[in-house]
């Protein structure tokens, strides 16, 4: 008796342990504040704007078809394989058998990468295998092949030879006796197999990560991309609801087998209620895919692919310019500069329009990356407000390769509640009072800035000493961090998690909104002063396009529209002008002239000193 | 009949998309930009702060492993008691988290864990010592274990399923105790599955860099996280494929123990 009841407690906590964060994820899926650190009453308010959100459905009926297809593709070469394989002498069969525990063994990073390379090279001769859709379905195939052979394997190895002899014997031709012999037998393998491929693939992100092209997302790629700034609620309640609709057909099914068990042979009435689960199920899925996939006719319309900062563009605007012009955006989005370059860099995918500051448009125009603008193609750009126009020519001397979009300050943001005293200086970083209470930016130009700035020095140093000090600094920060983070410090700061975070000025303003606690202030050391500009690769595929979405971009209302939705600055004036008086005269979205004249603007300083900064950060982060 | 040409399809996808990779892999680790050939993407692990994400990661898919291995067996020791039906379902019961995004999942544990999470929420109600976990290499590991958990269950469960009830009524009626009968016959018996559940957990672990990202706060750098930032950030495939090839060469090291009970017919996942 007690051992049942010890027995029971154990289960019982293995299923807590696995099914905490699911119910947490239901949960959040109710929730009606954006931020997951805190509750803000229950809604169903995310379940209507999933429906609503394309990319989201998008990217739902991507990975199902994804799925879907590596599934089927994988059960049939696994399955054929496996019989093959069945048939082989020993040897042989070892061999087989060793290739395809590869994928197994390998780690899921170096299968990822070693596909990457192998399609970009590919592509080169057959543009087939441009990074895209069908490199993600490939790549799924074969991570899934081998699931499939080891599902079937060993049922083969339990069907008896003599059946399927007999039935030759019996006259059957050998295409009829294995339909009606082996495949029976080893059928519950294949399911198994086809299951498990499902499943993998629907789970996978590693793999996909490495082999996708521009535009195309699965859920786990866009959830990725998403932690960074925040998951949208809608992807909480999406996944509630698909986890609730597999566990209905499991239970359906599962109900169904008991059914089965008491009777020995399925009834009629039982294998209906099977078939009809099953049919529900796969037509739910095709559903889906076809909702997604609208008709082949909108990949033969013009469009342009757009390359921007994660969370920095009111989707409508985009909705808003494809209806006018009836060009299409395939819209992707990045994280920092340095994950961005060497995507354009590498000619993978190629992108019309890009969004990368100052400092790393002057490295791009210095490798001969970037076409020039006709501005002929722009007239709102006479929106742009001079100063900045004037102050982009520190990167781009003729102000001939970018378009101001949105700018503002580095500094701090502190919580009221937790730090009693004035907050002014970088020093308070440095505190040992705020130990695991402050959340610095994963980004080495961001963060070296903060040290050098506090030392008295340039933040474009390259100066060893003055770096190496830098470096001692931040090490020695080190055990008051919390964090090396990007844009989470927004939800742990409106979540109390921390009391004091290195954040750019425009979230300020969207953690003010939702935590009144809060207060942002640029230290009288001196910080970062910024600038993104869209510019245009050089290897664009539609720069008409691309110049078109500039203009749109640059007219009045549509930069209110974006400011609205971002809450970072506009360097367009005509806009400004349009924004309510409070906002215009507010320090932290547009700072006087006294906080701008301490501040300093990055510039690129070569590839030799960024490989010495690399180096530097690298060694604080695996202290 | 002659069916071996059934399995050409896939030896032509194999070489195509398994091995030819492989061989990219190989030619880039052993170049530098300009295409001559180098050891020094290789020998670069040994610097100071790679051997240190190496060594954590080690260390880190180790310590998951075993607890994996610790947690596993009872459990699929209990599953096996259970008539076939209850434990069908119960082993769906593991599969079905998947079916929510694994990065969902592992995000999930941040609002867990979290300083003013649920779980200091609850022990606080309570009166209990809070836990600062968050953003530590224990974190970590307890990401990798909730994750790759169902790896190891499902193939012990698998091994166990397969031995004959007699073999071990025989034990018994030889005189063995309990005791004597696990390590004896049903612990030997269940090695393969047990080996192919730590292949299925330990791989992973040494090699993630998601879990160490969301649950570790980018403050811990597994050997991962560095191949992924020399691909994505550094620009250096050189030099990560370099790392890749070590990494390989690591796990295949490793592993090599388990050849033993390496059994071709595969004893697999399901």
């Amino acid at each position: 008796m007690v051992k049942r009841f010890i027995e029971k407690c154990y289960l019982a906590m293995i299923f807590i342990l696995l099914y905490a964060p699911i119910v947490t994820l239901i949960v959040l899926s109710f929730n009606r504040s954006k931020s997951r650190a805190k509750w803000g009453g229950f809604t169903f308010q995310w379940y209507v704007e999933m429906v609503k959100n394309e990319q989201i459905i998008r990217a739902l009926s991507t990975t199902l078809l994804v799925a879907v297809v590596s599934a089927v593709v994988a059960t049939l070469i696994g399955t054929a394989a496996a019989i093959g394989m069945n048939a082989m002498p020993k040897k042989k069969r070892t061999l087989m058998m060793a290739g395809t525990n590869i994928p197994m063994m390998n780690a899921d990073i170096v299968t990822g990468i070693s596909l990457m390379l192998l399609f970009i090279r590919l592509s080169d001769v057959v543009p087939f295998f441009r990074l895209g859709l069908a490199t993600v379905i490939f790549a799924h195939i074969t991570f899934n092949i081998p699931y499939v052979i080891l599902s079937v394997l060993p049922k083969l190895k339990q069907t008896n030879r003599s059946m399927y002899e007999a039935a030759l014997d019996l006259g059957a031709t050998p295409l009829a006796a294995f339909f009606k012999v082996v495949l029976p037998d080893i059928m519950p393998g294949v399911v198994t197999g086809f299951l498990l491929a499902f499943t993998m693939s629907l789970d996978d992100f590693i793999i996909t990560h490495f082999t996708k092209g521009a535009g195309v997302d699965t859920l786990s790629t866009k959830i990725y991309s998403e932690v960074r700034k925040g998951i949208k609620p809608e992807i909480y309640a999406l996944s509630a609801l698909m986890f609730t609709t597999v566990l209905l057909l499991l239970f359906l099914i599962n109900k169904r087998g008991e059914e089965k068990k008491e009777r020995r042979i399925p009834s009629a009435a039982a294998l209906r209620v099977k078939r009809a689960v099953y049919a529900v199920g796969f037509l739910l899925l095709l559903l889906v895919i076809w909702i997604g996939y609208p008709g082949k006719d909108e990949e033969k319309q013009e469009q342009i692919v757009v390359y921007n900062w994660g969370e920095y563009m009111d989707p409508d605007v985009i909705t808003q310019f494809e209806k006018e012009t009836g060009i299409k955006v395939v819209y992707e989005e990045f994280e920092t500069n340095e994950i961005m370059y060497p995507k354009v860099k590498s000619g993978a995918v190629a992108y019309d329009l890009v969004c990368p500051s100052d400092y790393m448009i002057q490295r791009m125009i210095g490798e001969d990356m970037l076409a020039k603008i006709n501005f002929d193609n722009i007239p709102n750009y006479k929106n742009i407000g001079k100063s900045y126009i004037d102050g982009a020519k520190s990167f781009d001397p003729k102000n001939e390769y970018s378009v101001p979009y949105i700018w503002g300050t580095v500094g701090i943001l502190y919580n009221k509640k937790m730090v009693k005293e004035p907050v002014d200086s970088w020093d308070i970083l440095w505190d040992p009072k705020y130990k695991d209470q402050i959340l610095m930016q994963d980004s080495v130009r961001d963060s070296f800035a903060v040290a050098l700035k506090k030392l008295g020095y340039s933040l474009n140093s390259t100066d060893m000493d003055e770096l190496e000090e830098a470096k001692n600094l931040l090490l020695r920060q080190k055990p008051n961090v919390q964090a090396y983070v990007i844009d989470q410090v927004r939800d742990k700061m409106i979540g109390n998690e921390a009391a004091l975070g290195v954040i750019y000025s425009g979230e300020a303003i969207y953690v003010q909104k939702e935590n009144p606690d809060i207060d942002y202030v640029v230290p009288k050391e001196g910080s970062n002063l910024w600038l993104d500009c869209w510019v245009i690769p050089k290897n664009c595929k539609n720069k008409e396009g691309a110049e078109k979405f500039l203009n749109f971009l640059c007219r009045p209302e549509i930069g209110v529209m974006n400011f609205d939705y971002i809450t970072y600055s506009t360097p367009n004036e005509a806009s400004r002008k349009l924004l309510p008086e409070e906002i215009q005269k507010n320090p932290i979205a547009f700072p006087g002239d006294d906080i701008i004249s301490r501040c300093e603007t990055f510039r690129y300083l070569g590839e030799e000193a960024d490989a010495y900064y690399n180096k530097l950060w690298r060694s604080i982060k695996s202290k | 009949m002659n069916k071996k040409w059934l399995s050409y399809p896939y030896g032509l996808w194999m070489a195509a998309f398994i091995i030819l990779p492989l061989l990219m892999i190989v030619y880039y680790g052993f170049t530098t930009k300009d295409g001559s050939f180098t050891f020094s993407n290789l020998t670069q692990i040994a610097y100071p702060d790679h051997l240190k994400a190496l060594g954590l990661s080690l260390l880190l898919a180790v310590v998951s492993t075993v607890i994996c291995l610790v947690l596993s067996y009872p459990l699929a020791m209990i599953l096996n008691k259970k008539s076939m039906n209850q434990a069908s379902f119960i082993v769906l019961i593991f599969i079905l988290p998947m079916w929510m995004n694994f990065l969902l999942r592992t995000l999930a544990w941040q609002n867990l864990l979290e300083n003013n999470g649920v779980i200091n929420g609850v022990l606080s109600f309570f009166h209990l010592p809070q836990i600062h976990i968050i953003n530590t290499p224990a974190a970590i590991v307890l990401g990798m274990i909730y994750n790759f958990l169902p790896f190891m269950v499902l193939p012990i469960y698998n091994s166990l399923i397969k031995i004959d009830p007699e073999i071990i009524h025989a034990a018994y009626d030889l005189g063995a105790t309990p005791v004597i009968a696990f390590f004896r016959i049903i612990l030997p018996l269940s090695m393969p599955g047990v080996v192919s559940g730590i292949t299925m957990v330990f791989v992973p672990a040494m090699t993630t860099f998601v879990i160490s990202d969301l649950l570790g706060g980018s403050k811990v750098l597994l050997i991962g996280n560095v191949i992924e930032q020399e691909f994505k950030q550094g620009y250096n495939w050189h030099v990560g494929s370099g790392m890749s090839l070590v990494l390989m060469a690591f796990i295949l090291i490793s592993m090599a123990f388990t050849v033993k009970y390496d059994d071709t017919e595969g004893t697999g996942l399901w």
